[in-house]
């Protein structure tokens, strides 16, 4: 029993932590500044700065993509809109080209109908002054026919010859001309 | 090795070879050891985490930005902007104490964290820093937290000296706490596993196959408890080193 006591309180007793502290207490303590100082050190100025270092350069990048991303989609807005603006402008100016042409068109067209209307109307009217001087023409015939089958017709009924000018007169009066 | 069913044997500190400076015995140990060994892991995985650094993180350096993201984060929340600086302490002790944890999890490896005189000079540190950080930002004010605002006269002669006690009692429960969980799980587990070979010897074969289908599961689930104590018990000295800060740092309460 007192040899076990003994082994005990060499080996450092029956509960080592407390038993041990007398003796190993300023060791235990001794070490665990030194190591934690050699942690604290290696952490505080190599390992921390670096993973804060490359988070931060993460987020760094990640906001500058963000911006560029958002620049160049701005940039694709003002050329959809610049195109836009062509095209209303390309098509505007493609309906006036149009509109012009088909004014110049009717413009064309009237001209061409005026112009075969005055030639056809002119047609027509010398046309008419040709019949009514036929027409003039062959009364003077159809005159001169009647008084003389008038003349012919009185001298065979009557046997006397009548004179020209009453025959003349005679003839325009039934012809009311 | 002699294998000892002594639950306690586990934590007896042996001495590797002496060392005395100015008069203080400073002896290279088994403790001091675990303590080399634990630093110098940490600082190799970090250092792998940090090797190559990239806008894209490796396995390595997710690790290392999940890590660090972790204990900026109990900081962040509880601390705010002013625990800034304190950040890299917060990540040391939290590392430290886990490591060590974790180490002690191997057989026939010494856990460090299981003796208070690690675990108290712990605790005692961080409380000094508090009452340090705390006169140098606000002086004489610090003492205001002893005082609640917003309390009766009358009731301030009860009020003050129970937030003394309790500020006093904090560097006891935060350095028990851990030295007790880790002592305590590591008995339990000795204790335990001392079952099966206890039962084989009293029982013979029967007592063999009752070690082995009724106490070697309760282990094997003990064990894996033991891991999240390992991880807890560092979360939780780290996350109440935040807390105690805030009386520091924060608004006064």
């Amino acid at each position: 029993m007192a040899t076990e006591t003994a082994g005990h309180a060499a080996e450092g007793g029956r509960f080592p932590p407390f038993d041990q502290i007398a003796t190993t207490g300023v060791s235990q303590v001794f070490w665990l500044i030194v190591t934690f100082a050699v942690l604290y050190v290696a952490v505080a100025f190599v390992f921390l700065p670096k993973i804060r270092k490359a988070m931060e350069d993460r987020d760094g990048a990640i906001k500058s993509d963000v911006a560029k991303a958002a620049a160049l989609s701005a940039k694709a807005d003002e050329s959809v809109k610049q195109f836009e603006a062509q095209i209303a402008a390309a098509r505007a100016n493609a309906r006036d080209t149009a509109s012009k042409a088909k004014a110049e068109a009717d413009a064309k067209t009237a001209a061409e109908t005026a112009k075969v209307e005055a030639e056809l109307n002119a047609r027509l009217a010398s046309a008419e002054a040709r019949i009514s001087d036929t027409r003039a023409k062959a009364m003077t015939n159809v005159a001169a026919v009647a008084e003389d089958a008038a003349a012919a017709i009185t001298e065979r009924l009557t046997g006397v010859k009548p004179a020209a000018a009453s025959v003349k007169k005679a003839v325009a009066s039934v012809m009311g001309s | 090795m002699m294998v000892s069913t002594d639950p306690m044997h586990q934590f007896k500190i042996g001495k590797l070879f002496d060392l005395n400076i100015a008069g203080y015995d400073v002896s290279f140990t088994t403790s001091a050891l675990w303590m080399v060994i634990g630093v110098l892991l940490l600082i190799g995985v970090l250092a792998l985490a940090t090797s190559k650094m990239a806008t894209v993180p490796g396995r390595m350096q997710s690790l290392g930005e999940i890590w660090y993201g972790f204990i900026a984060g109990i900081v962040k929340d509880v601390n705010h902007a002013p625990g800034k600086p304190f950040i890299p302490l917060v990540f040391s002790l939290f590392s430290f104490i886990f490591i060590a944890n974790i180490i002690g999890m191997f057989p026939y490896f010494f856990t460090t964290t299981s003796h208070i005189a690690v675990t108290g000079f712990m605790a005692i540190f961080t409380i000094s820093l508090v009452v340090v950080v705390g006169l140098i930002k606000k002086g004489f004010g610090f003492f205001k937290i002893f005082v609640p605002s917003g309390v009766p006269v009358v009731l301030l002669f009860i009020v003050t000296p129970i937030e003394i006690i309790s500020f006093l009692s904090r560097p006891i429960s935060l350095g028990m706490r851990l030295f007790a969980n880790m002592l305590g799980g590591h008995v339990a587990l000795k204790v335990f596993a001392g079952f099966v070979p206890s039962l084989a010897v009293a029982l013979g074969g029967l007592g063999m196959l009752m070690g082995g289908l009724l106490v070697m599961p309760l282990i094997v689930g003990v064990t894996a408890l033991e891991f999240l104590v390992a991880f807890l018990q560092a979360y939780v000295f780290a996350m109440l080193t935040c807390v105690y800060l805030n009386d520091a740092l924060g608004e006064a309460h």
